[in-house]
């Protein structure tokens, strides 16, 4: 499921084809911006609402940093995911451990060339053009998955960037993500970003 | 007379011939399982119990790794073995690795009772006073990326212990995850996928191992036409069983062949008769029919390596046919002057090993046993069979002996006897001296059980990186825990887990699967239902629930539902793995038996000490037992040596005076202590094998020196001719093992071939002792 959620994020970052003027990210570039998330679960009247910042680096990873309401940084590399909080780690799932995750991984990079026909191998994706706004939606194509059917489906606004993206499961949770502020930038990562790369890399 | 007693061995061996036939034509009752040899530590039949359940539920599972870098050819691969093994009703149907249903029964059993269960890190948090560290992951789970938050779970777990719990269950195979409903695992680009099961069959059974595989081999190699880059990778006790006896048979095809056809050589080039072979064979043939059917009456079944064993040790018989006719050379042309010629050492020589070989009576395997008897027998019949069959059937004129063998003979003789070589002789001595302490300075022994069996190199190199890749660590040894009921044995699994989690934060051990670490104790769930209601219920619930916004009341915390039972998870059918690892549930009287595999042992003698004054727990290393077995055979078997030498002393004394007995044993017990330090300074180690081959140089020793002593002085070429002639076909027969790729047979030859061409060499100073007068 996490794999899914990160795959898709990473390669609808990543490019869209037929986006008008989409960005398109290449190794030696990194992404930055923040996010809102929305997390809309069942049996809470309020949202899980929580923000922070960002960075892709095609190739290595992404580091997802939430500062509000609880500081906790995600490192997701191709040897897995890492969780901390204040510096102590509070998770870690090895890619090996994760077939699905891994295998995404290997369709990204596809996706980043603009090649979608990987994805489709996994998902339906279905595309619409709304004004300046690129819709698309992605439903797990099998069933027998147990990773792919714990999502329902997968809506992203691409504009140059991946503006918001919705991700829906069965049992009618939801999670709302709003992207701001993406910046391209050419050039390697931060000392203290590469590290943090690396130590979710090990 | 003498017709008349040829006549009477004659019906015996007819009779013998006819009992074999008829037992042999209903079907030869041969017990093959090696373990037979063994005394059955019949004073615990508990354990015995325990150890032949896990025993079999390992050897009885097949791990087959398939990888590709293609995940969707990997797959179909796996797919199409898994089906051939299948169909041909090869494995058992089901398989052992739960399908996605099974899983989700496994958790619906569960959910119930998660108030009793977290995981071992999560406890030893609370037990630590850490419980703000699982707030902090139950709301790094919820805010962070990609999280698993599911708002039901959270409803009834907020602090999200239920995941963390089954995350902990001790899976083995723990780097493989369900994709798509095959386990699997990803690396270095190439997917790997487990096929794995339960044989239909005992992995021991020659014909079933054959069959397996044979349809394993022709669907691998239908995949990999298909695929070119596949990579299969294997792992279970059947496929080492089935390349141990593969190469077991080659093995001995090949040293059978070769020693068979130079003994045929040798003979018919000493001879340049067939008279000698034939007979010879004869010979042997009767001893080893005569020893079969007494086995058959004694012990109405043959265990294969004692008739194996046993045989070779009725091939020293051949000696007495060559003793015989090495008359041919001498001026003797009547059979019954030859005979009487060679009577007294040949009786002497076949009385002495008679008591030599009785002594493996003595011991308390009940292989040797048989072997005693199987060997005492034949001997005893290849004997009567030259004393009284020889005479009637020799119609080989005299010949003169060789020129190279005579000067041979007559050369050692010499060196022996003669005045011109003392000096010769006192370095020879000293020589011998030397060698023996610089050789026992580096005798080094091995009883270790895995040295002796030859496992296949590549089907190691194949489980290693199975193991690496899958996270298969499971090792030969384990603990069984016995309780009065299930819920005393899951205590003392869980007194027994508190002190192995330190020991693998040391890395003595990667991990541990017991019973109780899928189901706790009662006990242990009372405890942990009250640590997560005072350590984190209470302290931290209000706290979260008002961080995660969430309003109304809390559900009631612990859903007060009964323990969870072993049964009732057993009953999922999910865990195979639990049912393996309980034997014996309550019920079987009122008395239940666990075991706790364990996984990348790396310090076996410090997870042993963990059951320390712990009652009911026990550490079992199978292969260890073995060894330890393997080290007091070999122990038995000095000793019986040691035995058999002083129990050939009195017949010896009989006829020669005691100093003339001693005389006599001097070669034999020389080359018994010179062969383990040759083969020392060849960097050879001492084995059960070695010493059971010394038990053999010693009989053929003393029979040499024997034929020398009766030589009565007169140094007669023809009789060192003919026991170089006999030590020529033992070390064909026996010291070609030295070839073998089994290390156990390979340690017998090597210890036949230094040893026995070393009697033979000291031979002729039993030359010393001179038959006293008035005997015979």
């Amino acid at each position: 499921m996490r794999g899914v959620v990160l795959a898709t994020l990473l390669s609808l970052m990543a490019a869209s084809p037929a986006a008008a003027d989409p960005a398109t990210l290449t190794e030696g570039q990194v992404l930055r911006g923040r996010f809102v998330q929305e997390r809309h679960l069942q049996g809470f009247s309020q949202p899980l609402r929580s923000e922070g910042d960002f960075v892709l680096v095609p190739g290595k990873g992404l580091i997802w940093r939430a500062e509000i309401p609880f500081p906790v940084t995600t490192v997701v590399t191709p040897a897995g995911l890492v969780q901390s909080v204040a510096g102590q780690e509070t998770t870690r799932l090895p890619a090996a451990r994760l077939p699905f995750l891994s295998r995404l991984y290997a369709m990204m990079g596809g996706a980043m060339a603009g090649d979608w026909s990987a994805l489709d191998g996994e998902f339906t994706v279905a595309r619409r053009q709304d004004g300046k706004t690129l819709r698309v939606t992605l439903s797990p194509r099998r069933n027998g998955d147990p990773a792919a059917a714990a999502l329902k489906e997968i809506d992203a606004q691409v504009g140059r960037f991946v503006e918001a993206v919705d991700l829906v499961k069965p049992g009618g949770d939801f999670d709302h993500l709003v992207f701001s502020g993406q910046a391209l930038t050419t050039g390697a990562p931060t000392d203290a970003e590469a590290a943090a790369l690396a130590a979710a890399g090990k | 007379m003498s017709r008349a007693l040829a006549l009477v061995w004659l019906l015996v061996v007819l009779a013998a011939c006819v009992h074999v036939g008829v037992v042999t034509s209903r079907g030869l009752p041969l017990q093959t399982d090696l373990m037979a040899l063994l005394p059955r530590e019949d004073r615990d039949p508990v354990l015995q119990r325990a150890k032949d359940a896990a025993a079999e539920a390992i050897a009885q599972r097949v791990v087959i790794l398939v990888g590709d870098e293609q995940r969707e050819a990997a797959r179909a691969a796996a797919s199409s073995i898994r089906d051939a093994l299948a169909n041909a009703g090869l494995l058992l149907p089901g398989g052992d690795v739960p399908g996605a249903d099974a899983v989700k029964r496994l958790g619906a059993a569960y959910f119930p009772h998660r108030a009793g269960l977290i995981s071992e890190a999560d406890r030893r948090r609370l037990l630590d006073g850490q419980g703000e560290s699982l707030v902090a992951r139950a709301l790094s789970q919820v805010f962070g990326f990609a999280g698993m938050a599911d708002g039901r779970l959270l409803a009834r777990d907020p602090f999200l212990l239920f995941p963390a719990f089954l995350a902990d269950l001790p899976v083995p195979a723990s780097r493989l995850s369900l994709d798509e409903g095959w386990p699997s695992v990803t690396e270095d680009g190439r997917t790997w996928v487990l096929v794995t099961g339960r044989l239909a069959e005992k992995s021991t059974a020659l014909a079933f191992q054959k069959r397996f595989t044979a349809v394993l081999d022709g669907a691998v190699a239908a995949a990999e036409r298909a695929e070119p880059g596949l990579r299969v990778l294997r792992l279970g006790a059947l496929f080492y069983a089935q390349a141990g006896a593969e190469q077991a048979m080659a093995d001995s095809a090949i040293v059978g062949l070769v020693s068979l056809a130079g003994t045929v050589v040798l003979l018919i080039l000493a001879f340049r008769a067939l008279t000698p072979l034939v007979l010879g064979v004869a010979a042997i043939g009767v001893g080893a029919v005569t020893a079969l059917s007494a086995c058959l009456l004694l012990f109405g079944e043959l265990h294969v390596a004692a008739q194996l064993f046993g045989a070779s040790l009725i091939g020293i018989a051949v000696d007495y046919a060559l003793l015989y006719f090495g008359q041919m050379f001498s001026p003797r042309a009547e059979p019954r002057a030859r005979l009487r010629h060679v009577l007294a050492g040949i009786t002497l020589g076949m009385a002495t090993t008679v008591v030599g070989y009785a002594t493996l009576a003595l011991s308390p395997f009940p292989g040797l046993h048989q072997v005693a008897v199987f060997s005492g027998v034949g001997l005893v019949g290849s004997f009567l069979t030259v004393v009284l069959w020889f005479p009637l059937l020799d119609r080989t004129p005299s010949a003169p002996l060789g020129a190279l063998r005579r000067r041979l003979a007559e050369g050692l003789w010499a060196f022996w006897f003669e005045r011109r070589f003392r000096r010769a002789r006192a370095v020879a001595l000293l020589l011998a001296v030397g060698i023996g302490a610089a050789g026992f300075a580096r005798v080094g022994v091995d009883d270790d059980v895995r040295h002796q069996q030859a496992l296949s190199p590549p089907l190691v190199a194949q489980q290693a990186e199975i193991q690496r890749l899958a996270g298969f660590g499971q090792t030969g040894q384990f603990f069984v825990i016995e309780g009065a009921g299930d819920q005393q044995a899951l205590r003392r699994e869980e007194a027994l887990g508190d002190r192995l989690a330190p020991l693998v934060a040391k890395g003595a051990l990667a991990g541990w699967q017991s019973p109780a670490r899928f189901v706790p104790s009662q006990a242990r769930q009372d405890e942990n239902r009250r640590l997560v209601a005072e350590r984190l219920t209470a302290p931290h619930l209000a706290e979260l629930r008002a961080r995660l916004g969430m309003d109304g009341p809390a559900p009631e915390a612990g859903a007060q539902a009964a323990p969870l039972t072993l049964a009732e998870v057993s009953g999922t059918g999910a865990l195979p793995l639990l049912s393996a690892l309980v034997p014996e549930t309550e019920p079987a009287n009122g008395r239940a038996l666990h075991i706790v595999t364990l996984d990348g042992l790396k310090d076996a003698a410090l997870v042993r000490s963990a059951a320390d004054g712990l009652e009911g727990v026990r550490f079992v290393d199978p292969t260890g037992d073995l060894t330890r077995l393997l080290g007091a055979y070999r122990h038995r078997a000095v000793t019986l040596l040691a035995l058999s030498a002083l129990l050939m002393v009195p017949l010896l004394a009989w006829r020669y005076g005691l100093a003339g007995a001693l005389v006599a044993m001097a070669p034999p017990v020389a080359a018994v202590v010179l062969a383990p330090a040759v083969l020392a300074l060849f960097g050879l180690p001492f084995t059960f094998f070695a010493a059971m081959a010394l038990v053999l140089v010693l009989s053929i020793g003393v029979d040499y020196a024997v034929f020398c002593a009766e030589d009565d002085g007169r140094r007669d070429p023809v009789t060192l001719a003919a026991v170089l002639l006999a030590m020529g076909t033992t070390v064909l027969s026996f010291g070609l093992m030295a070839a073998s790729g089994v290390a156990g047979v390979r340690s017998f030859g090597a210890a036949m071939a230094v040893g026995v061409p070393l009697a033979f060499l000291l031979a002729p100073l039993g030359g010393y002792a001179r038959p006293r007068k008035g005997r015979w």
